[in-house]
């Protein structure tokens, strides 16, 4: 999978993510996210026209920029793992938030974000124009 | 991907025998993906079972394996209107059926990792069944139906 960020602004950044997301690279989204956080960026749109597979592993990377940028500390990444659990329990308490937003996965993408219940927590936009603009 | 396109129709699965670690994961996604779509999988199936595989493989390197490697074995047989995956490996015996569920009441300190990809892989196929092998460590058998349509809408 390939990484590349654009920044539109100091605070807003897009990750276009090129390939298939797996146990092999979600740590280095993490990382990048975690990176962009720091430098002042608070607003992260993932890009995921180019992404054509998700495991669970992606899953976990996604909610733990969902953490990152609601300001929690960065997981670890063995926390990162059980951290997954604590998307249902963010969801049923009725926890939204809109620091990191997606832009048009593919079906099969989707269905993935869909089963692990990801989709009630990250919004989703048609365009990067459309994510960044909220 | 020559070895890929041999063999009679209709004959006996297909299999891939690697050195598995994370970076080889794609490797055996793109074997199942290509090898259930000749079998003529639709959409549906072929995404849920090269998930359901990859999650359970995943599972074997970051916990049979440690984050390492070690010998893999996947085969990918039809039975009738069914496709069925062996996975099998090396590593110490671990059956799925003993992870914890996806419960997100159970306290953070009493989870364990890896439950998400084992719950997706339930939730995926028809059924799931582990044996521990007699020389040590573990096969896995995935069954789901090759057409979405023949579930009755399921999934």
């Amino acid at each position: 999978m390939n990484i590349t960020v654009d920044q539109p602004s100091a605070t807003a950044a897009v990750v276009n993510l090129d390939g298939e997301l797996d146990g092999s690279n979600y740590g280095r989204l993490i990382k990048t996210g975690q990176e962009l956080y720091a430098s002042g960026v608070r607003l992260l749109v993932l890009d995921c026209t180019a992404l054509t597979y998700m495991s669970s592993s992606g899953i976990v990377a996604l909610h733990s920029l969902t953490r990152v940028f609601d300001g929690h500390e960065p997981p670890d990444p063995e926390s990162g793992w059980q951290a997954i659990h604590d998307i249902g329990g963010d969801v049923n308490e009725g926890l939204t938030q809109d620091h990191v937003r997606l832009v048009a996965p593919v079906p099969e993408v989707d269905r993935v974000l869909d089963r692990t219940g990801l989709k009630q927590l990250i919004p989703i936009h048609s365009t990067r124009e459309a994510a960044l603009a909220g | 991907m020559n070895d890929d396109g041999v063999g009679e129709p209709g004959a006996p699965g297909r299999s891939l025998r690697l050195d598995v670690d994370l970076a080889r994961l794609a490797d055996v996604r793109a074997f199942v993906r290509a090898t259930v779509i000749r079998m003529g999988a639709d959409e549906r199936a072929v995404g849920d079972i090269v998930l359901s595989v990859d999650e359970w493989v995943t599972n074997v390197v970051r916990h049979g394996y440690r984050g390492g490697h070690g010998p893999l074995e996947v085969d990918v047989d039809e039975e009738g209107s069914d496709i069925v995956v062996h996975v099998r490996d090396g590593a110490p015996v671990f059956d799925p059926a003993t992870a914890p569920p996806f419960d997100p009441e159970t306290p953070l300190h009493l989870r364990r990792p890896g439950g998400m990809g084992i719950h997706l892989m339930y939730d995926l196929m028809r059924s799931v069944e582990h044996r521990p092998l007699p020389g040590g460590g573990n096969e896995v058998t995935m069954r789901r139906v090759s057409r979405s349509a023949e579930a009755g809408g399921i999934a």
